[in-house]
């Protein structure tokens, strides 16, 4: 059974179409949500939640989320970024407020966390650092025995040692608590980590919804010295870079010796692909 | 639902909520428009309102695992719960200000006196605000403005009705105006129907309110 089956999802905003969004998240796997600011990622993960009227189904370990809402988001753990609600209350007016909505809630789990993170309760939101924040949306999500965390962005903002202080959170939850995960992020070095899927989402639709290693086996990053032996390969969103071009090919193409190749990082992956797409879809407007 | 409740009060009531509620004592002030007192719930409902959004308390309720149409039905049964407060505390103060005061200072050449019927004009007045504003408010949480201007100039207009209908017309003048020991009959049935249009208007409102919110993109 999946932790979570997204099936056609679909939002249409007058600027935007979420178009027939559809993924998986393993049980006990870390998917990692990425694509450029505006792709959809928020959208897909409000969609999820019913945060946003969007058509599709979505279901939970096996749990229909309309159907069975108040059980399958019992097992949900959502951080939405930070924690950017209530700045002027304390962590504890929150947590007493919050506790109650969960009969699953363990104190003292709550209480380790809160200790593990350093965070005081009787400290206002507000005095809290950004990483501070994250880390008190994770203890109050994971001390009521979330069983699927979903978040959106929860790294942005963050410097790069508390973004690898998340990463070590986040893999030690999956190995002793058997969480799984959706988080959606734009920082790729994040996913080089700690992913083990990758759901890659352009202009509101699925590019790739597949294992990281799996996307990352599938291209070779090529270096041309002309536009002209960059078109005779068909690479794949060519871009002028510094010494001469780069593109994409497959993984298993043929090519002469002459063209220079390494292995495509998730970034370069990202980059020509959205390029790509952009050259697909001014030439279709023209 | 209950949880919902408490989360209400203990994260999203601006201190006016409460501070207002004392502003019943202005039934002692004399020859005031004593309709006006129940504005200032109307103008604490605003600020609770502000200070929802400014908290993010709706995206925060949405994720909790409560039902949609709970979130709306929570806040404006808090809000009902304060607004029945302010009434009761006006009908309590009225009548020990009929008791200790000697009945000439009981006159109110502003508007009606301070009794039943005031109380029964109140629960109009708070079920129109109600009927105005929340359905507007949750159609999109994040505009409070508008619905809350439309709302208080809705609520002045039927003050000024109700001032107008106490100088103009006997039943207002006489029948049900002065010391609740006078037409108390008459008075309870004021008392009554101003209860009953609240109800009523509060039911439509939060039904209406739940509709709205339901349509909500956050």
């Amino acid at each position: 059974m999946n932790a979570l089956e997204v099936r056609e999802l679909t939002k249409v905003y007058p600027e935007f179409t979420l178009d027939k969004v559809s993924f998986f998240v393993k049980q006990g796997h870390i998917s990692g949500l990425i694509g450029r600011n505006g792709a959809g990622k928020s959208t897909t993960i409000k969609g999820i939640l019913r945060l946003i009227n969007a058509e599709g189904s979505v279901s939970v370990f096996g749990k229909d989320f309309l159907k069975e809402e108040m059980v399958v988001k019992q097992t949900i753990g959502y951080v939405g970024g930070g924690f950017r609600y209530y700045p002027m209350n304390t962590l504890a007016a929150i947590r007493k407020a919050y506790a109650p909505f969960y009969p699953t809630w363990n104190q003292s789990k709550y209480e380790k966390f809160l200790s593990q993170f350093e965070l005081i309760e009787s400290k206002k939101v507000k005095e809290l650092s950004e990483g501070m924040k994250v880390k008190f949306a994770l203890a109050l999500a994971l001390s009521h025995g979330a069983k699927l965390l979903i978040m959106d962005e929860p790294t942005s903002g963050l410097d790069p040692l508390s973004r690898e202080e998340f990463c070590d959170i986040i893999l030690q939850l999956v190995r002793e608590e058997g969480v799984s995960v959706l988080f959606s992020t734009h920082i790729t070095s994040d996913l080089m980590r700690i992913a083990d899927d990758i759901v890659y989402i352009s202009q509101g639709k699925i590019l790739a919804a597949c294992p990281l290693k799996e996307l990352l086996c599938k291209y070779k990053l090529a270096h041309f010295s002309s536009l002209a032996d960059a078109s005779a390969v068909n690479a794949i969103g060519v871009k002028a870079v510094k010494k001469g071009y780069e593109g994409l090919l497959p993984r298993d193409m043929q090519i002469s010796e002459s063209i220079a190749v390494t292995d495509a990082t998730i970034d370069n992956i990202i980059v020509h692909l959205e390029k790509e797409n952009e050259e697909k879809k001014h030439v279709k407007s023209n | 639902m209950l949880n919902l409740i408490k989360k209400e009060i203990a994260l999203c009531m601006h201190p006016t909520a409460f501070i207002f509620l004392f502003f019943a004592v202005l039934v002692f002030v004399p020859n005031y428009p004593y309709e006006v007192i129940f504005f200032f719930s109307c103008l604490s409902i605003f600020f609770c309102c502000m200070m929802t959004r400014e908290n993010g308390d709706i995206a925060f309720s949405c994720a909790l695992p409560v039902k949609k149409e709970h979130i709306p039905f929570a806040k404006m049964l808090v809000v009902f719960g304060l607004q029945c407060i302010i009434l009761f505390l006006v009908g309590v103060i009225a009548a020990i200000k009929g008791a200790v005061l000697p009945a000439e200072q009981y006159v109110n050449q502003a508007g009606i006196s301070a009794n039943l019927v005031l109380v029964g004009n109140g629960a109009i007045l708070l079920g129109t605000f109600n009927l105005i504003f929340f359905p507007r408010y949750f159609k999109n949480p994040d505009k409070i403005g508008v619905p809350f201007v439309i709302g208080a100039i809705v609520v002045f207009f039927v003050i000024g009705v109700f001032i107008v209908l106490r100088w103009v017309t006997p039943l207002y003048s006489t029948t049900l105006n002065g010391l609740n020991s006078e037409n108390t009959g008459a008075k309870s049935v004021a008392l009554a129907i101003g209860i009953v249009i609240y109800a009523v208007l509060s039911a439509v409102s939060c039904k209406l309110s739940i509709k709205n919110f339901q349509r909500v993109d956050l």
